[in-house]
């Protein structure tokens, strides 16, 4: 069975209720990651803010982020393969990528609203 | 010694609101143990802690040996420090490694108040909930934060270990709490600790009147529906005037009566030690060692106190502020200095000149709305109740970005939702919706004690400093929010103290905290003086001639100060069976005294 790996910006929780305002697409997202884990996928979240080291471990990782700073994330890793960086992509693309479903899908990734993490520091929250 | 009541337990904890002596009684106490041969550590977890001053010996972390007491250690847990240790501990090695950006915005995120409580609490679980960590002592004696934050630091452990328990797949919302999992165990371990009553005593301490029993009362019932049994309470500061003919002492030591006949019945079942009110501060440790004696009063001493105070009445600032109509006025302070009270003053009194009020607390042990029950027509109370803030939002939320999420999906952002941070980002999205009230009507709000006004100040800081980046999602409320309080016209910052050692310091401290916010105090209140009052009993007349030394040192500071003559109702809260409230615009005070004693 599929791997899926997430390297999450620096946020104080991966459904983003500790924010300001709360991002539905982290909140869609933190679904989306439930229902890959129903269906057998193995999923697995590293949050920048609460567990550096898989971000200094994974060689891709961190050349990207060397590259491109915090912008790069998040990054989604299938199988150890990138599957995309800077957006969360959609159910049906992580789906297909995990072998849940054949073919392409014509979903564009969602890309995220706000430029960082769901938790806005000072917030009371992290 | 009476003041060490219940030393047959290893841990003692003294909780009670600010200002009713615990740091003082649980010094004496530790101070006694230690003075009859036992190896004694003090621990201090309030923010505002002015454990430095009253031992004369610099704390930190770990602990200090006390110069002087053989036997006997203290240390401070400070929550900013404990916070900035764990942000190091997360943050240290990838220095260098990751981008700097990206090691900036960590830090960012672990610098807010959840990570400071929690920081806190992980030094303080240690203590209580490791065997090692305290090996080296026979007795640990705590000497808790006020009692709205206690009780929070008490409840976690209970609220915490079941929340790591039930989430599901360790994805969901734990914050930084997520960086202490490996410590269930000894979160349980401090919860079995407090709940032990071979090990731990409770010490509730309170003054003999109303409020503060009312509050001793509540706290006892929360803590007995944590499961802790074992209970004392201690009456700091009860008094018996010897001169009779002492107006001043004779209400003093009536009201003292009048709250005891009324003692909420649990609470008078509870084994009790009294502590008689005494003539002098206590900073040091030979003022320490007489509590519970007898409290003899110095004989000689000096009158070389102010006979009257001239200048500014309470009166004459209410006028100044109705003149502008509109504004937040907000009272600041240590608990227990009456910031309740003189809120409820300037907001009935600006209401009675029909100005439309808004009466507010953030204080989560309110009793404004008790003290406010003879309202005028244009005065609104209203609470900013943590509970009720955390279920608005929390639908909120459901309501927004809840849409469109399957069965499973809703059912994970629920949970999320139970996090602590939801708590604390609710109440802190009320007190900007309250403060934005100001810019049409008066807004009087009764600040929370000094370490959680503090940290609210201290969101509303970096929430500036992320809106400014953003510039997105927040509402105009939060937005403003931090401009509103750095401006005059629209804020006026009341800086409410006592005319004593501790809470002064504590004042001036929290005016420089103020001033690093860029909030600037309209005025300074010294509440509850014996100086404007003529005062023949012994005990008082000591305790007034003391307040002359502060007064003095507050006068050298050159703020703009009003002293409020001491007052039956200052303290005893009970606004409605006495005379109407009154400012006290040059009548003499003893005058209202007298007319409105029982």
């Amino acid at each position: 069975m599929s791997l899926v790996e997430v390297f999450d910006p620096p946020m104080c929780c991966s459904s983003g209720v500790c924010g300001l305002t709360v991002d539905p697409l982290l909140a869609a997202f933190a679904a989306d990651v439930e229902y890959l884990g129903s269906h057998g996928v193995t999923v697995t979240r590293h949050n920048l803010s609460q567990d550096p080291q898989p971000f200094v471990a994974n060689a891709r990782v961190l050349e990207l982020m060397q590259r491109e700073g915090e912008a790069c994330l998040p990054i989604v890793l299938v199988n150890g393969e990138e599957l995309g960086h800077g957006a969360y992509p959609r159910r049906e693309e992580l789906a297909r990528a995990a072998g849940l479903v054949a073919g392409a899908s014509a979903a564009k990734p969602r890309i995220r609203l706000s430029a960082d993490g769901c938790c806005t520091p000072g917030s009371g929250c992290c | 010694m009476s003041a060490a009541p219940a030393a047959s337990t290893r841990v003692l904890f003294f909780t009670g609101k600010g200002g009713v002596g615990k740091t003082s009684l649980a010094c004496a106490t530790a101070l006694a143990l230690a003075d009859a041969g036992k190896r004694v550590l003090l621990v201090s977890t309030d923010p505002a802690s002015n454990l430095d001053e009253v031992l004369g010996v610099a704390l930190d972390g770990s602990p200090k040996a006390v110069p002087g007491v053989d036997g006997l250690s203290a240390l401070n847990i400070d929550p900013e420090e404990a916070a900035r240790l764990y942000r190091e501990r997360v943050v240290g090695p990838y220095r260098g490694v990751l981008p700097a950006t990206a090691v900036a915005s960590i830090e960012e995120q672990l610098s807010g108040a959840c990570t400071v409580e929690i920081a806190a609490f992980d030094e303080f679980s240690t203590l209580l909930g490791d065997p090692e960590a305290t090996r080296a002592f026979d007795h640990v004696i705590f000497d808790t934060a006020p009692t709205g934050h206690t009780l929070r630091l008490l409840e976690l452990p209970a609220a915490w270990s079941t929340f790591i328990e039930t989430s599901v797949g360790g994805t969901s919302c734990l914050g930084p709490l997520s960086g202490l999992k490996a410590q269930q165990s000894l979160y349980a371990a401090s919860q079995a600790a407090l709940r032990d009553g071979h090990q731990t005593t409770l010490v509730l301490v309170a003054r003999p009147d109303a409020p503060s029993l009312r509050e001793a009362e509540r706290t006892r019932g929360e803590l007995a529906h944590l499961g802790i049994s074992n209970m004392r309470l201690v009456l700091n500061g009860v008094f018996h005037a010897q001169d009779v003919t002492d107006a001043v002492a004779v209400d003093l030591e009536a009201r003292g009566r009048a709250a005891l006949d009324q003692m909420p019945v649990a609470l008078g079942r509870l084994p009790r030690t009294d502590v008689p009110l005494l003539p002098f501060g206590l900073v040091g440790l030979d003022a320490l060692r007489q509590i519970g004696t007898a409290g003899t009063p110095p004989g000689a001493a000096p009158s070389a106190a102010v006979e009257s105070a001239p200048g500014e009445t309470l009166g004459h600032l209410v006028e100044q502020i109705a003149a502008r109509g509109k504004g937040v006025i907000m009272t600041m302070g240590k608990g227990g200095v009456g910031k309740t009270t003189l809120a409820v003053r300037v907001a009935t009194e600006l209401a009675r000149q029909g100005r439309q009020v808004t009466l507010t607390t953030t204080d989560p042990a309110a009793h404004v709305d008790a003290a406010a029950r003879e309202r005028p027509a244009t005065l609104t109370v209203t609470r900013i109740d943590p509970a009720a803030e955390t279920q608005r939002y929390t639908e909120a939320v459901l309501a927004t970005a809840g849409v469109g999420l399957d069965a499973k999906g809703r059912a994970l952002l629920e949970e999320d939702l139970r996090s602590p941070c939801t708590e604390e980002i609710a109440v802190f999205r009320a007190f900007a919706d309250t403060v934005a009230h100001g810019a049409d009507q008066f807004v009087v709000i009764d600040t929370a004690p000094t370490g959680h006004t503090l940290l609210l100040l201290d969101a509303a800081e970096a929430y500036h400093r992320e809106v400014l980046r953003k510039a997105s999602g927040a509402s105009d409320a939060v937005q403003q929010l931090l401009p509103r309080l750095r401006d005059p016209q629209y804020t006026m910052v009341l800086l409410v103290t006592l005319p004593e050692a501790t809470p002064i310091h504590e004042a001036m401290q929290l005016e420089r905290d103020l001033a690093r916010a860029g909030i600037t105090p309209f005025a300074w209140i010294v509440n509850q003086s014996l100086t404007p009052l003529r005062v023949t009993d012994p005990v008082l007349r000591a305790r007034r001639n003391h307040e002359a030394v502060y007064l003095g040192e507050l006068a050298a500071h050159g703020k703009r100060t009003i002293l409020e003559p001491w007052q039956a109702g200052d303290t005893s809260g009970c606004l409605t069976s006495r005379a109407p409230v009154e400012f006290s615009r040059g009548l003499p005070a003893a005058v209202r005294l007298s007319r409105s004693a029982p």
